[in-house]
């Protein structure tokens, strides 16, 4: 049992790790390489502010979609807050953090905090994923990347929850495993909006940042 | 299965070639959610989940993951990449395309991911024409507009006999190729044809505030068909000779009429399609009339009480930013304004823009999406007219109150504000030599 | 009734004529045998001693409460107490006889409660064992009925044409909560079996690992389940009250009848599921509630028919959802296309909800998914102008 603890968060976990690490940002770089015309024409306004305003912008849609999106409003915001709060203010999570990452803490949450931002995590997600095999629309643009993404997600969680009492090596190594296998697939997938988007958003919002508004 | 054979490679290599850093974070960012169909009135009329907007740019997007994307030799030589486009595929995506597209951008609105689909869409339009896989509807247009400057083969005799009209209903004259005048007018041919009214409504007010302009009997069109059916080669042409004619005549304005894509166009595709800047600006015919409005130039015989509405035209609007100006014009002008539900910036397309219009094949999946417009107006109850900034929504708009048994009237901004002018302090400006 | 001759599905269909009153009597009989084989396996099953259990100590004890002790006035051996024998005393001690304490602080003075072994025994003999026999038998009839009635298929085939039958809130929601219902059916199953089922194959070690992990999985899921099932309730319960249609396809047979039985939106089978789901899970809610913040109840006994209530509502909860998602998915061809895409097919609907399609057909308004999809289609060529 040690060994298996220690390889899933030794010899693996430096492996998965720099995967994440150098894929991410050869990724991110590699896109930003592909370069862009400048824009010649006068503008009428700042493209950075531009840039910024679009980030902030699209994180609510505006009030007429609003009726035809709260589903996946709410979905994806109790996913992506309750797994945030779960990853940064667990207790195990921040005693791994100090350990294994950047050598230092924070306070963190008390039990029964975790376990409800992981119900609001695990809700979320399998809302969405429901959504996505039974919404017309998803059903025609989805591929299997989003089923991969969205089911190792889900066991990377559930593995968390199994491990929850703490008592028990093996489900602590399962779960360790399961995201050094998260990390290592996240690179070369969709995962990777969670960097990208920032792009997305600010290259809209640049582009039109300089004809004087945000999309 | 049309007669011609896609050329496949070609649009592959047009499509990487117009994809860049911006359409690659975009094609990185997508993460399937779907909101975009829920702003497209093609998928709202029709509730087919193949109008989805990022299901459009699916051709565009597998090319980019085969050859462009980061990472793709590695995933091409596990066979993780998706596979080649085919001609196939483009001739079944050359329908959504171009059919069921305005490039409206309302879908850009309302993604989570800030992806300007609307915009893409028009850098894959690309690598249709490059596969000979454009609309025939389009393709004429582009055809007649580089033979005679318009699209819809509108000479210059058609266009003096239009002033020579407008100036007896007026009796204002409309001086052509004037040099050195500080105001150049470009008109699209949908104005000039069927809303030539605009004409001497520019001429009233031009008058009226003092405006030294001319018309350039060289060029005087304003559409792009080149921007439309996405062919840079085309869209550089037509600019060039706008830009050509304005600063032979060495006016310092150039002013893009009340037309939907032809202000982005020029003003800002424009110098990064000819390479450089121009010895002018453009100014939109609204942006000219709010600067007036505000210098206190257009003086009113009193305000219409006519019950009125406004529709934005995306390129205008949404896409162009001028959604504050026609409505501080409307209430300068008029009592009677009341707004539709959702408009400015989230306003609904009228179905017709970005090369819609101008095709055949797609006049019934445009009809069919005009309910949702339709819709829309239905909730404001009774009203007299409807205030509509472009000629192309104009014509899109009494197309489909036809066929949906509306009666509501079309007015242009100009024309409205011109109704509304008190002519007897006119500053009397412009005048034939 | 119409005899059919051909080989079919159907082999023991009635046959008309009051002479041939014996060979429908023997054909009924031959009908029910899936009843049949599920009632002689429960009649085998209960009255079968309880071998599992036995030799491993947890088998139930038939005197589970001795009777109060007399105490007599001769002095016994020992003389622990004065006038009661040490056996006395521990007889006295077994059936919960409260003892004077020294000091009124320690607590309560009655050392063993016998009544925790009458819980843990009707709960090993309802939930356990019947309730495993329950679980079997939900099984057992679902397999005899794939054997010998076979899939339900559309008659004349699927006809091409949908009508919508589900919209989006109440996919979203019955997927929603099915997923979390088999996480929890699944953790629940094992936490509640595991010992008997799984535990030697494991080992000690490995057990106490997958019942952990289990544990911690049916905790963190449950107050899930209780929000998804509360929002069931209310989205589908417009389409589960009782209809007269309902009392007809019960009392002809319901999902034994051959032939066709008229139904509304859902038949009484499916809003008897309904219930049951909302029913069983609002216990299951209520008790899980009480079992995961055992502080919330008052006293012990509480506890105890948390415990007991949690146990049953589950494995018949547990046991109609199996005959469920067979009727959903293998057990009726054209079933699952209502829930996964929102619209079934027409001939389906005409086959197993014949009311149901009359009233959508009639009411020819737009989707009930998009509201504001324009009501009115544009004029063709062929509509005269007004």
């Amino acid at each position: 049992m040690t060994s298996f603890l220690g390889f899933v968060e030794g010899p693996l976990w430096a492996v998965a790790a720099a995967v994440f690490v150098a894929g991410a940002a050869w990724r991110i770089v590699g896109l930003l390489a592909i370069g862009r015309k400048p824009d010649i024409s006068p503008p009428r306004a700042s493209a950075a502010l531009g840039f910024i305003k679009a980030n902030l912008r699209h994180f609510y849609p505006r009030q007429l979609f609003l009726g035809r999106t709260f589903v996946h409003l709410l979905g994806g915001y109790g996913f992506h807050v309750g797994l945030f709060v779960l990853l940064l203010f667990a207790a195990p999570h921040v005693a791994f953090i100090k350990d294994r990452i950047l050598g230092f803490g924070w306070p963190s949450l008390p039990r029964a905090g975790f376990i409800v931002a992981a119900e609001f995590a695990f809700a979320g997600l399998i809302l969405l994923w429901v959504r996505r095999i039974s919404d017309p629309v998803m059903r025609r643009i989805t591929d299997r990347d989003d089923h991969v993404g969205s089911w190792l997600t889900f066991l990377v969680m559930l593995t968390g929850c199994m491990a929850l009492g703490q008592s028990h090596e093996f489900l602590r190594a399962s779960h360790m495993l399961l995201v050094d296998l998260w990390l290592i697939y996240f690179p070369f997938s969709r995962l990777m909006h969670a960097f990208t988007f920032v792009l997305s958003r600010g290259f809209t919002g640049a582009t039109y940042g300089r004809r004087g508004m945000t999309p | 299965m049309t007669a011609k054979t896609a050329d496949a490679q070609a649009a592959i290599d047009k499509f990487i070639a117009a994809t860049d850093s911006a359409a690659a974070a975009y094609f990185d960012a997508c993460v399937h959610c779907g909101e975009c169909a829920e702003a497209c009135h093609f998928y709202l009329a029709s509730g087919d989940a193949k109008f989805t907007p990022t299901y459009k740019l699916r051709p565009m997007v597998r090319a980019y993951r085969r050859h462009k994307a980061p990472f793709s030799g590695l995933k091409r030589m596990f066979g993780l990449a998706p596979p080649e486009v085919t001609g196939e595929e483009l001739e079944t995506w050359a329908e959504l395309v171009y059919d069921s597209c305005n490039m409206c951008g309302r879908c850009t609105l309302v993604c989570p991911m800030g992806i300007d689909i609307a915009g893409t869409i028009a850098k894959m339009r690309e690598g249709f024409v490059a596969a000979g896989l454009a609309p025939d509807g389009l393709v004429l247009s582009e055809k007649n507009a580089l033979e005679t400057g318009s699209p819809m083969r509108v000479r210059l005799q058609a266009l003096k006999a239009q002033i020579a009209h407008q100036e007896t209903e007026t009796g204002i004259p409309i001086t052509l190729d004037k040099k050195g005048a500080d105001y150049m007018v470009i008109l699209s041919s949908m104005e000039i044809m069927g809303y030539a009214e605009t004409i001497g409504a520019l001429a009233r007010i031009f008058k009226h505030a003092g405006i030294d302009w001319t018309i350039s009997s060289k060029c005087f069109e304003a559409t792009n068909v080149g921007v439309q059916i996405g062919s840079s080669e085309t869209a550089r042409e037509l600019v060039s000779r706008v830009v050509d004619a304005a600063e032979e005549l060495g006016v310092k304005y150039v002013i893009s009429p009340e037309c939907g894509h032809a202000y982005g166009a020029l003003r800002w595709s424009g110098p990064n399609l000819i390479g450089r800047p121009y010895a002018f600006e453009v100014v939109h015919i609204i942006e000219l009339l709010d600067q007036l409005r505000r210098e206190g130039r257009l003086r009113l015989k009193g305000k219409s009480n006519e019950a009125i509405t406004l529709h934005d035209p995306c390129q205008i609007g949404r896409r162009g930013g001028l959604i504050g100006e026609p409505r501080r014009l409307i209430h300068h002008v008029s009592d009677g304004f009341r707004e539709l539900d959702g408009a400015g910036i989230t306003n609904l397309c009228c179905g017709g823009g970005g090369g819609v219009s101008a095709n055949p094949r797609a006049h019934d999946l445009q009809e069919a999406a005009f309910a949702c417009k339709k819709a829309q107006i239905d909730k404001l109850g009774s009203l007299d007219a409807i205030v509509i900034p472009c000629a192309n929504c104009r014509t899109v708009f009494e197309d489909g109150m036809d066929a949906y048994d509306m009666e509501l009237e079309t007015i242009g901004l100009s024309e409205l504000v011109a109704g509304q002018l008190d002519d007897a302090s006119s500053r009397g400006e412009g005048s034939r030599d | 009734m119409i005899i059919r001759y051909r080989v079919c599905r159907r082999p023991f269909a009635r046959v008309a004529g009051r002479r041939n009153w014996p060979v429908n009597v023997c054909r009924s009989v031959l009908r029910a045998r899936p009843l049949a084989i599920a009632l002689a396996t429960l009649a085998v099953l209960s009255l079968s001693p309880a071998k599992g259990l036995a030799g491993t100590g947890m088998a139930p004890t038939h005197a589970s409460r001795p009777s109060w002790p007399v105490v007599r006035e001769v002095a016994r051996p020992g003389n622990a107490l004065g006038k009661e024998s040490f056996s006395d005393v521990w007889r006295g001690v077994r059936a919960g006889r409260a003892f004077k304490l020294s000091d009124p602080g320690l607590g309560t003075g009655v050392l063993v409660r016998s009544g925790g072994q009458d819980w843990r025994n009707r709960h090993l003999l309802l939930v356990r064992r019947y309730g495993g026999v329950l679980i079997l038998l939900a099984l057992g009839a679902v397999a005899s009925f794939f054997v010998f009635r076979g899939r339900v298929r559309i008659e004349g085939g699927r006809s091409g044409r949908t009508i919508a039958r589900f919209n989006q809130a109440e996919r979203l929601i019955h997927w929603f909560v099915a997923g979390v219902f088999i996480l929890l059916a699944l953790s629940g199953l094992i936490l509640l079996f595991g010992r008997v089922v799984i535990a030697d194959w494991l080992g000690k070690a490995g057990f106490g690992v997958v019942v952990s992990a289990m544990m911690q999985t049916h905790n963190l899921f449950g107050p899930i389940f209780i929000v998804g099932i509360l929002a069931m309730a209310v989205v589908y319960l417009k389409d589960n009250l009782p209809e007269a249609s309902d009392l007809t396809w019960l009392v002809r047979g319901g999902p034994f009848f051959i032939g066709h039985l008229p139904a509304g939106k859902n038949n009484a089978g499916e809003k008897a599921w309904f219930w049951i789901a909302v029913l069983g899970g609002g216990v299951l809610s209520v008790s899980g509630l009480a079992l995961e913040f055992p502080w919330i109840v008052a006293e012990l006994r509480q506890w105890q028919l948390a415990n007991l209530a949690h146990g049953i509502a589950a494995v018949a909860v547990i046991a109609v959802a199996i005959g469920h998602i067979y009727l959903g998915t293998v057990g009726v061809e054209g079933a699952l296309d209502g829930m996964v895409t929102g619209r079934a097919d027409e001939a389906w609907a005409r086959q197993h909800h014949d009311l149901w399609l009359g009233e959508m057909s009639a009411d020819a308004g737009p989707d009930a998914e998009r509201p504001e999809r324009p009501l009115a289609p544009p004029r063709t060529a062929d509509t005269p102008a007004e």
